[in-house]
């Protein structure tokens, strides 16, 4: 059994958490909800994306650029996959 | 010991990063403060409109046409600006967009699915929408008229406004939260505490707010209350995904 080593970083498992529970994020709000530094929170979408885990959608919010991001098929069973695969290391570990 | 209590904690830890797809949902939900400023604007236009009306009729009636054709153009020109806030097609959403822009612009945009709808349940958002704007208008007219009672007009609309309000939120489902139903549960409460005696409806000119004050009162109190929740779950989101030191900055 194996934990899957892009999700199980903290910041990258709060970044896939966010975005599994809507449609879609902008990276306004994942950077004040996460307290990251843009520099840093971009390294970890990158990652994230590189994976195939998330999707970028570019768009204009008027004159504005807008980034936004949605959890693609595949990060979220590999995000359900994830906690299954946790959930029972840790009953191993207690048992 | 200490390496049980380590792992308890570190346990109770993991299951609370369970939670942030709960009270992100909750969060993104009850981001009411864009519709609550599209009702204040709406409220604010009502009440213009309502004095333009009573301004033209009595410069009508006093034979002062000068200021019956002033007060006709202002309410046309209400009228063109309230059909490009609401009809979507003629710049609403850009309307929309523009005051979500100025409120949420700091921090950021979290969104839930559109409702899936079929083309049948659209097409019955189009017939029910004009059939219960009929019926307020019927209810104010028959009111008027005296064919129902100052008392009853509010208990006669929550007949059909509490029915099609819940339809509404099953209708705008997962987008919209369950505490915009505050609305027509107060509602609700308001017509049994008239039918039950208690005096708070208006009569005579001002019978027309049996309707409107409760309606748009309960929908500013019902956004409000999910503006309030959603800060309050911004705030548990923060608590659970908010790194400190090393771990956020680290790969």
């Amino acid at each position: 059994m194996e934990i899957d080593k892009i999700i199980h970083e903290p910041v990258r498992l709060r970044i896939m958490m966010i975005l599994d529970g809507l449609e879609q994020a902008d990276f306004n709000f994942l950077v004040t909800t996460l307290g990251l530094t843009r520099g840093n929170l971009n390294r970890h979408i990158e990652k994230l994306e590189s994976a195939g885990y998330l999707k970028v959608k570019r768009s204009f919010k008027g004159k504005v650029r807008n980034t936004s991001y949605q959890i693609t098929q595949k990060g979220s069973t590999a995000l359900a996959q994830y906690w299954e695969n946790l959930d029972l290391i840790r009953q191993s570990v207690q048992s | 010991m200490n390496s049980k209590q380590n792992n308890k904690s570190q346990d109770q830890n993991t299951e609370k990063l369970k939670e942030i797809p709960k009270w992100t949902r909750k969060y993104a939900q009850n981001r009411t403060l864009t519709s609550l400023a599209v009702i204040v604007i709406t409220m604010l236009i009502g009440m213009v409109v309502a004095t333009l009306s009573y301004l033209a009729g009595a410069a009508f009636i006093k034979g002062n046409m000068n200021v019956f054709r002033v007060c006709i153009v202002v309410l046309f020109a209400i009228l063109v600006f309230v059909l490009i806030i609401r009809v979507s097609k003629f710049g609403g959403v850009i309307i929309h967009r523009w005051i979500d822009q100025l409120i949420y612009d700091d921090e950021g945009t979290a969104s839930m699915p559109e409702p899936k709808l079929t083309k049948k349940k659209k097409w019955l958002g189009y017939v029910v929408g004009p059939i219960v704007g009929s019926c307020i208008i019927g209810t104010m007219y028959l009111g008027m008229e005296g064919y129902i009672a100052f008392k009853y007009m509010q208990p006669v609309s929550a007949l059909y406004l509490v029915p099609f309000l819940v339809h509404l939120y099953f209708q705008q489902r997962p987008r919209i939260g369950p505490l915009v139903l505050i609305c027509p549960i107060l509602y609700t409460i308001h017509a049994i505490l008239i039918l039950a005696g208690v005096p708070i409806f208006f009569t005579g000119n001002l019978c027309m707010l049996n309707l409107a004050l409760p309606a748009f009162g309960y929908t500013f109190l019902a956004h409000v209350i999910a503006h309030v929740y959603s800060r309050y779950a911004l705030k548990k989101l923060k608590g659970l995904t908010h790194l400190e030191g090393d771990t956020a900055n680290g790969d």
